[in-house]
Parts: structure tokens; C-alpha cells; sequence
């Protein structure tokens, strides 16, 4: 099971050649601008109709965001890392398919992401965030341009696991809320400008309710996804921890990122010692 | 396979994916709901002659009803910015102009939910990566790929037999929240772990391979491709990017955002 694997780099990590450092902070800061642009340029009057170049700047810039993201991060990942991403976006897939089947009244798809970001990093849950949505957007093309937002999910999971937030349970779910607040935030310029305003009847309506007050596209679509993305994600984030804490301790800590920054409380197993040696 | 002359399976896949790409950047460009129209019926007949041409439009209708209704129901009775009140209901009034609001936003998502289908639809996922991999895409990525979509019916096929395994076993799942709860743990945690296991097999098996060398990979088979198409690619490129050019200097000179 224990497989030998170099030291899992990450966004920030000073051994990352130059090339691929380059390519994560274009990425970084294509995400960044495209949604000041979004937001600074936001068209003041929608009656004329949807915005054409705020939804060309929405589908461009954070899909090309992800693109960098991905292309810099996947090379630097440890094969057993890279072998995790695909069971990930599965995870995201097949789970969220199964919680919706069970009627739970959630739709929670990112399971998989924030489970490889605890037990990979922070790039390696970014990278599986964005390439999980380009693979879900060969079945549904909608999920396409929120792939940033997928990426950013991920990254932060990634970062609250180095911080040690899933040492202490009781801290995850406000990691998940956190991270659904900044996540809903880059989301909903999507939604506004790429898809008018909705991506489906349960969220339109509340958009809708919030447009009967007066407020503007993009501020009702903000508001929305404050509502609806930090519980979602505050689930998300309590899920996959307890998925991690259900693994054997033994599989947990054969991933360098979990026993260099101790994401998960108690001591390194002996198996887990032997891997960290091979 | 093909039904004829008009089937996209027997085209390169980077072309069919260009293709998808250029159809919906230029729709959204255009910004005029008559050519999301023009576009979004070129596209159906495209799609009706090919060969899974149901599936595809089985899948846009699940993706697309829901949407437009909720648009309907966002902009048809719920826009401040509307100036022309065609009925008051209350709180809500029918605008003329949150109707085209809905028209436009919901044809140009038509336009690019069915473009991509239909690159869906008729793409071999194998030769599209053996494509991506010659013009030299990571490896890695290629194989996170490939990986996903191989697993993915396996993976629900294991979810069946769990399922089935814990039934024999007892598991009953309720109408409350808390069984359905417990249903859920008790088939995900079996799944996670089979899989992760599963993942260290893989990792040690592909390292054994050289997976993680640096040299560039070769591929058994090669992707048929042809010059009209590689200049086909090239136009859609440019056109694409003629669109945006002429979008941007209509908002920069004439003020149409």
C-alpha cells in the first residue's frame, strides 16, 4: 500500500522550477483580475440584455485561470497523489449523485476535492477541483466556467488541512463555511454574466426573491451564494473529514503532506514511519 | 456508424472542439438573441444527424428545462431595470425587457450547453487524448483523464454491489433523515477505502513503469487528421478572435457592452 514518493511540493515551495512557478501566479492572478474586472466593469444598465463582454471575461479568464493552475501543479504532484485526483473527481461525482438519490437536501459535490486536499495540499486539492469540473462538463457543459471556483474549494481545503483546522473537528465546518464565502463570491460573476443570473430553479428563486427587493443581478446572485454556498461547503468540509478520519491511520499518513504538516492528530504510525523512509 | 455525409465521429477531435469552442464564444460575442437562435437550430440539425443524436438531446433537455424555467420565472416577473410593464402581479411585473433578458441569456446557453454536447457525444475519448498527448499535453493530465472516466461507471457499479452487500447484512433505509444518514456512511466509507487502497496499488504499479520520468511519451496509435481541418481549426481561431476584437471595440468606441 505504502509507496515511495517524493516530497509533495506546493504553491509556494522554493524547489518549484521557475517555468511552472510563473504559469501557477498567472493563473493565480488571471482568476484575481478577471473577477476585479468582473466586478469594476459590471454593466450599470442589463435592460439592453446580458453583458457580452463581461461573460467573454468570465468564461476567458477563469477558465484560462484553471487551465495555468492545472498545467503548472499536475507535473510537481507525487504519483500517489496523481493517482488520487481521478478517485476524487469520482468521488465528486458518484456521491453527489448518491446523496441526491437518498433525498438529503443537498447536492454535494466536492467531496473529493476537499478529501485529496486534506491528504495532498493545497495544489493537489486545486488541481482536482478545476480538472473534476472540466470532466463534469463533458456530461454537463454548465459546470465548465465554474471551474475556478472549483480550484479555489480545493486550495483552501488544502490550506485549513496545513493549518491543522482537521486536527480538531469542531473546526472544520467553520473551514467549510470560510471557504463557501470566498467560493459563492468568485462563483456568482458566473452566474450573473456567463448564465443571466441562474443555475437552477432552487437558486433562482432565491436570486429572484432578492431582485423583488431591488437589488442588482450580480448583488441579488451574491447574496444568493452567501446563502446557499457556506452550508453547502461547511457539509462538504465535515464529510470528507470524516471520511479521512475513517480511513486506517496506516493509509492516512502514507501521504508525505499529512505527516510533514501533522493534519491529523496523533502520532505517526509505524507503517506510516516506514513509508516516510522507503 | 455515421448516419452521413454531416456525422462528426469521423472528424479529428480537436476539430470538433474547436469547433464547440468558436460556436460559443462567437454566439456570446454576437450578444443578438436572433443569431443564438439562427445558431441554436443549426446546432439541433447538426445534432439530429448524428448517430447519438436522442442521448444528446436527452441530455440538453435535462440540463436546459430547468434552466430556462428558472429564468423564466427570474426575469420574467422579477426585473427592476425593466421599463415596459406588460402585467402587474403584485410584487412582480412582466417586463418586455427582462422577457428579452430571458430570451438572450437563455438562447446563448442553449447555444453553448448544446455545442458541447454534441462535442461530447460524438468525441472518442481515446483519440482525443492520443490528439492532446502528440501536440504535448502533461501525460499526467492525460492519464487523470482517462483514469476518471474509466472509473466512473466502475465506481458505480461498486456503490451497487455495496449497497447490495450491506442490505444482506441488515441495512434498511428509512424515511428519516438520520437512516438516510446512516445508509449514506455506511456504503461511502466502504468505497473511499477500496479506492484509496486501490490508488497505492496503481501508484506503485505505474512508478514500477516510469510514470514519473521526464522523457516525452510516445503513443501506439496516431489520430487521422487532415490539412483542410487543420486549416478549418485555424479559421475558427480567427474568427473567434475577430469576434472578441470587434465586441471589445464596440464597448470601448460605441458603448455596447
Amino acid at each position: 500500500m505504502a509507496s515511495p514518493s517524493p516530497q509533495q511540493p506546493s504553491l509556494f515551495l522554493p524547489e518549484a522550477p521557475k517555468r511552472r512557478r510563473l504559469l501557477e501566479i498567472l493563473g493565480a492572478a488571471s482568476i484575481i483580475a478577471t473577477y476585479v474586472v468582473l466586478v469594476l466593469t459590471q454593466p450599470a444598465d442589463i435592460a439592453a440584455g446580458p453583458g457580452s463582454l463581461a461573460a467573454l471575461a468570465a468564461l476567458g479568464g477563469f477558465l484560462l485561470g484553471a487551465v495555468l493552475l492545472v498545467v503548472a501543479v499536475l507535473p510537481t504532484l507525487p504519483t500517489s497523489t496523481v493517482v488520487l485526483i481521478p478517485i476524487a473527481m469520482v468521488l465528486n461525482i458518484v456521491l453527489g449523485q448518491f446523496v441526491g438519490s437518498t433525498l438529503v437536501p443537498f447536492y454535494l459535490d466536492a467531496i473529493g476535492t476537499v478529501l485529496v486536499a486534506v491528504l495532498a495540499g493545497p495544489a493537489a486539492g486545486a488541481a482536482t477541483g478545476a480538472l473534476s469540473t472540466i470532466v463534469w462538463s463533458l456530461f454537463n457543459p454548465t459546470v465548465l466556467p465554474f471551474a475556478a471556483g472549483a480550484a479555489l474549494i480545493g486550495w483552501l481545503a488544502g490550506l485549513a488541512a496545513r493549518a491543522g483546522v482537521f486536527r480538531r473537528f469542531y473546526l472544520v465546518p467553520f473551514a467549510g463555511f470560510f471557504a463557501g464565502v470566498l467560493g459563492g463570491v468568485v462563483s456568482a460573476p458566473i452566474a450573473a454574466f456567463v448564465f443571466g443570473g441562474t443555475s437552477g430553479l432552487a437558486t433562482g428563486a432565491i436570486v429572484s426573491a432578492f431582485r423583488a427587493m431591488g437589488d442588482s443581478l450580480l448583488a441579488a446572485i451574491t447574496k444568493q451564494a452567501l446563502i446557499s454556498d457556506p452550508a453547502d461547503k461547511a457539509i462538504v468540509f465535515t464529510v470528507a473529514a470524516l471520511l479521512v478520519y475513517a480511513l486506517p491511520r496506516r493509509t492516512a499518513f502514507q501521504f508525505p503532506f499529512v505527516r510533514r504538516h501533522r493534519v491529523l492528530a496523533g502520532r505517526v504510525p509505524a507503517g506510516g514511519e516506514t513509508a516516510v523512509k522507503a | 456508424m455515421s448516419r452521413g455525409s454531416l456525422s462528426l465521429e469521423r472528424l479529428n477531435p480537436l476539430t470538433t472542439l474547436t469547433g464547440a469552442a468558436a460556436v460559443a464564444v462567437i454566439t456570446t460575442a454576437a450578444a443578438q438573441w436572433a443569431f443564438s437562435l439562427t445558431v441554436l437550430c443549426g446546432l439541433l440539425f447538426l445534432t439530429l444527424q448524428q448517430v447519438r443524436a436522442a442521448a444528446a438531446l436527452r441530455a440538453a433537455a435535462a440540463i436546459l428545462l430547468p434552466f430556462w424555467a428558472a429564468l423564466l420565472l427570474l426575469h420574467g416577473l422579477f426585473f427592476p431595470e425593466g421599463r415596459t410593464v406588460l402585467m402587474a402581479l403584485g410584487p412582480a411585473a412582466v417586463t418586455r425587457e427582462g422577457l428579452l433578458f430571458a430570451l438572450d441569456a437563455g438562447l446563448r446557453t442553449g447555444v453553448f450547453v448544446l455545442a458541447f454536447l454534441l462535442f461530447s457525444f460524438t468525441v472518442r475519448v481515446p483519440e482525443l487524448l492520443t490528439a492532446l498527448s502528440a501536440r504535448g499535453f502533461p501525460p499526467r493530465l492525460v492519464f487523470v483523464i482517462v483514469s476518471a472516466l474509466t472509473l466512473l461507471p466502475a465506481a458505480a457499479q461498486r456503490i451497487a454491489r455495496i449497497r447490495a452487500a450491506q442490505e444482506a447484512r441488515g441495512l434498511v433505509i428509512g424515511r428519516s433523515l438520520a437512516s438516510r444518514l446512516l445508509a449514506a456512511r455506511l456504503q461511502a466509507v466502504p468505497l473511499v477505502l477500496s479506492l484509496v487502497h486501490e490508488s497505492g496499488e496503481r501508484a506503485q504499479a505505474l512508478d514500477a513503469r516510469g510514470f514519473s520520468g521526464r522523457q516525452r511519451h510516445s503513443s501506439l496509435g496516431a489520430v487521422p487528421d487532415s490539412a483542410p481541418q487543420w486549416a478549418a481549426r485555424r479559421v475558427l481561431l480567427v474568427l473567434c478572435l475577430a469576434a472578441v476584437a470587434v465586441r471589445v471595440a464596440l464597448a470601448l468606441f460605441g458603448g455596447r457592452a
